[in-house]
């Protein structure tokens, strides 16, 4: 029993409020520094849901899990693309150094399908990981999702907008991204597993465009005149 | 040299029964509709006998389930018997419609005796669940007539042979029917009394044939077989009853074709990636599936979970009366790659075709893409999708030099609504695609929306502004 007990609280899965230990779940690290230190040295949980809210693409979500991207594709795992809401670009995704021999689109017509899909993917043992747009989930098919990834050992990330940040989700880490000056990436932490929420930090994500970190906007003026806008 | 008769009293009727998962009374009846040929056990059972009137046999059996001989169909069952006996014997010569002809002498000393080769074939018989009356004769003829008349025996004894010969009543040497009443004429009622006529007489009186025929059973006269080649093909044939309205009721018998598919792969040391499915409806125009697996496969069970998926995606059109399953791609057998000496770890590349077969199956083919860049200034054109295909895995050359682009690409260009807040970097003219009349003039621009997203905007040469991608 006490042995019960006792993987119980080394898996995390019994959250001890008072005290904040160091828990030995699969992860990947974010390969951002930063946002790593502020998850407890963890970054992406394996074999569990990840979720990510925001509102508008092109804000720097995907540069948050290129690392990850391209270190499992170099190293011969699948990475799958469910849904994307727009076409993933070839060309910038090699110049990021993602193999893309190891990229699959899929996309599916309906919800069950969807479901059905990212549950095969996330069972399989040649899935790195799994990144999907979901549009409408049902807390339900969350919860049956997390079961699917349970049963695997990938990184699955859903994004999701924001307005589900307030929905109950069993996802085992819940960030929410938002834009921030310098076009950089605000990152706050709904939910982890293991210790406690809340914390928030900002990555500078420039790069992203070629844009050094410092550099003040440059407002090009031209070549057009104002008022033929 | 000794030949081994195969005859298959009511082939098509073991065919039928062994697609069936609870057998009911059932017979065959001739092309003309009138007289039973063929009956099974349970029809037999209740008093139905073959040559009985098809009307008697109803008034016996209100609920019998009647199947027509076609002449074809059997020819097309017995070359199917012939496909599995080639695993054992090399020299089979088919015998329309319901024989098979194979040279075991050779086969002694591999198998280790004669008993051992008929041991080999019964199990076979077993296995495929059909009855035979076999045979070994010093001739293909005698073999023949041996095994007809039920008295076979294995022996390689020619002496035994023709004694058992010689003992055989006349009608069931298969004499034509003048000949056979001339010889009765003459008072021979055993094929013995015909051996024992002077060769040049029986030639003379009778005809030169009746001679030829009695020279080929005792054989003294060559009787040439022309070996049977097996088809470089697989197909199987289920033909059904009862006509089958639900995709379930397809999977009994596939998974027998299907593990016979596998058995078939295994003998030929080669795998397959297609397979053809045909269902044949009463009046509807044939269901033609083609059931591909992302990579080589041999194991029947993931192409029964690949049809069953395509079955669900797809309910049947109509009621179904047969399904054919065939294959006409093999694949050299790869020895799996990867696996240690103890088979702990999964072989990952077999779990990758696993999985894409499904996907592939339930979504369609072009459900599953693949993203590669592509030689062209023009962004839209600077990229391509191709379905995944597992022979095609080949690692692409990639360019050393890629211009700064967005991760995500609009479907289409989106023209701009509000006044970016901040221009960050540009313009990057790109200008091209003269040559195949897709002409592109524009200047783009990275910008800052108000709502945080950062844009790839351009000009174009009509002075509109344009979306084409978000720096994610």
């Amino acid at each position: 029993m006490s042995e019960l007990l006792n993987t119980l609280m080394q898996d995390a899965r019994v959250w001890q409020g008072h005290r904040h230990q160091q828990t030995t779940q699969p992860s990947e690290l974010t390969g951002y520094q930063i946002l790593d230190n502020q998850l407890g040295g963890i970054g992406w949980p394996k074999g569990a849901l990840s979720e990510c809210l925001q509102d508008v693409h092109g804000i720097g979500e995907l540069h948050l899990v290129l690392p990850l991207m391209q270190r499992l594709t170099q190293a011969d795992k699948t990475v799958f693309w469910l849904n994307p809401p727009q076409i993933p670009y070839a060309p910038a995704l090699a110049r990021e150094g993602v193999n893309l021999d190891q990229v699959v689109l899929v996309h599916t017509s309906d919800a069950n399908d969807f479901l059905w899909t990212l549950e095969n993917c996330l069972r399989s043992p040649v899935t790195g990981l799994v990144l999907a747009w979901p549009g409408k989930l049902a807390s339900r098919d969350v919860r049956r999702l997390q079961l699917a990834a349970e049963a695997g050992s990938n990184v699955c990330i859903l994004f999701r907008e924001r307005q589900h940040a307030g929905q109950n989700s069993p996802a085992a880490l819940r960030l929410e991204l938002a834009p921030e000056t310098n076009q950089a990436l605000s990152i706050h932490v709904l939910k982890r597993r293991g210790s406690w929420p809340g914390q928030h930090c900002s990555l500078a994500m420039a790069h992203r465009a070629d844009l050094s970190f410092q550099e003040a906007p440059r407002v090009i003026q031209g070549p057009w005149p104002d008022n033929r806008r | 040299m000794l030949w081994l008769y195969l005859h298959f009293p009511h082939l098509l009727l073991d065919h039928l029964r062994r697609d069936r998962e609870n057998p009911q009374a059932m017979v065959i009846v001739e092309s003309t509709g009138q007289r039973v040929v063929q009956a099974c056990p349970e029809a037999r059972n209740q008093g139905i006998s073959a040559s009985m009137r098809l009307k008697t046999a109803i008034s016996l059996v209100p609920e019998l389930a009647i199947v027509r001989a076609e002449a074809d169909r059997e020819a097309r069952i017995l070359e199917d018997q012939a496909r599995w006996l080639y695993r054992y014997a090399a020299h089979i010569s088919l015998v329309p419609p319901d024989g098979l002809l194979a040279e075991v002498s050779s086969l002694q000393k591999l198998y280790g005796g004669l008993p051992a080769v008929w041991q080999t074939v019964e199990q076979a018989l077993n296995e495929h669940q059909l009855t035979a009356w076999a045979a070994i004769g010093h001739t293909p003829l005698s073999g023949r007539l041996l095994a007809r008349a039920g008295t076979g025996e294995y022996t390689a004894d020619k002496e035994h042979v023709l004694r058992a010969l010689k003992q055989m009543p006349l009608s069931a040497a298969e004499f034509d029917d003048k000949t056979s009443t001339r010889l009765q004429r003459l008072g021979l009622n055993t094929l013995g009394e015909v051996f024992a006529l002077p060769a040049p007489e029986l030639a003379r009186r009778l005809s030169p044939e009746t001679l030829a025929h009695v020279q080929k059973i005792q054989g003294t006269r060559p009787d040439p077989r022309s070996p049977w080649q097996p088809p470089h093909t697989f197909r199987q044939q289920a033909d059904f009853i009862q006509e089958i309205e639900h995709s379930q009721g397809l999977l009994f018998p596939l998974q027998r074709i299907l593990s016979e598919l596998e058995e078939d792969l295994c003998w030929r040391q080669q795998d397959t990636d297609t397979l053809f499915l045909v269902l044949r409806h009463r009046h509807e125009e044939d269901t033609r599936l083609r059931i591909r697996t992302a990579g080589p496969e041999h194991r029947s069970e993931s192409f029964l979970d690949l049809i069953r998926l395509r079955l669900e995606q797809k309910p049947l059109r109509a009621p179904v009366i047969s399904l054919a399953l065939s294959v006409r791609r093999f694949l050299g057998r790869e020895a799996p790659a990867g696996q240690d000496l103890l088979g702990e770890t999964q072989d990952l590349n077999e779990a990758w075709h696993t999985l894409i077969s499904r996907l592939q199956a339930r979504l369609g083919e072009l459900s599953l893409t693949r993203l590669s860049p592509q030689a062209d200034h023009r962004p839209e054109h600077a990229w391509s999708a191709t379905p995944v295909q597992q022979s095609h895995r080949i690692r692409q050359a990639i360019p050393a030099h890629f211009p700064r682009r967005p991760l995500w690409l609009l479907k289409g260009p989106q023209p701009l609504a509000e006044q970016p807040v901040a221009w960050l970097s540009g313009p990057e003219r790109i200008s091209g695609g003269w040559w195949d009349s897709q002409r592109v003039m524009r200047d783009y621009y990275i910008a800052q929306l108000k709502s945080g997203q950062l844009a790839w905007v351009f000009r174009d040469v009509q002075e509109g502004w344009f979306v084409h991608g978000w720096f994610g």
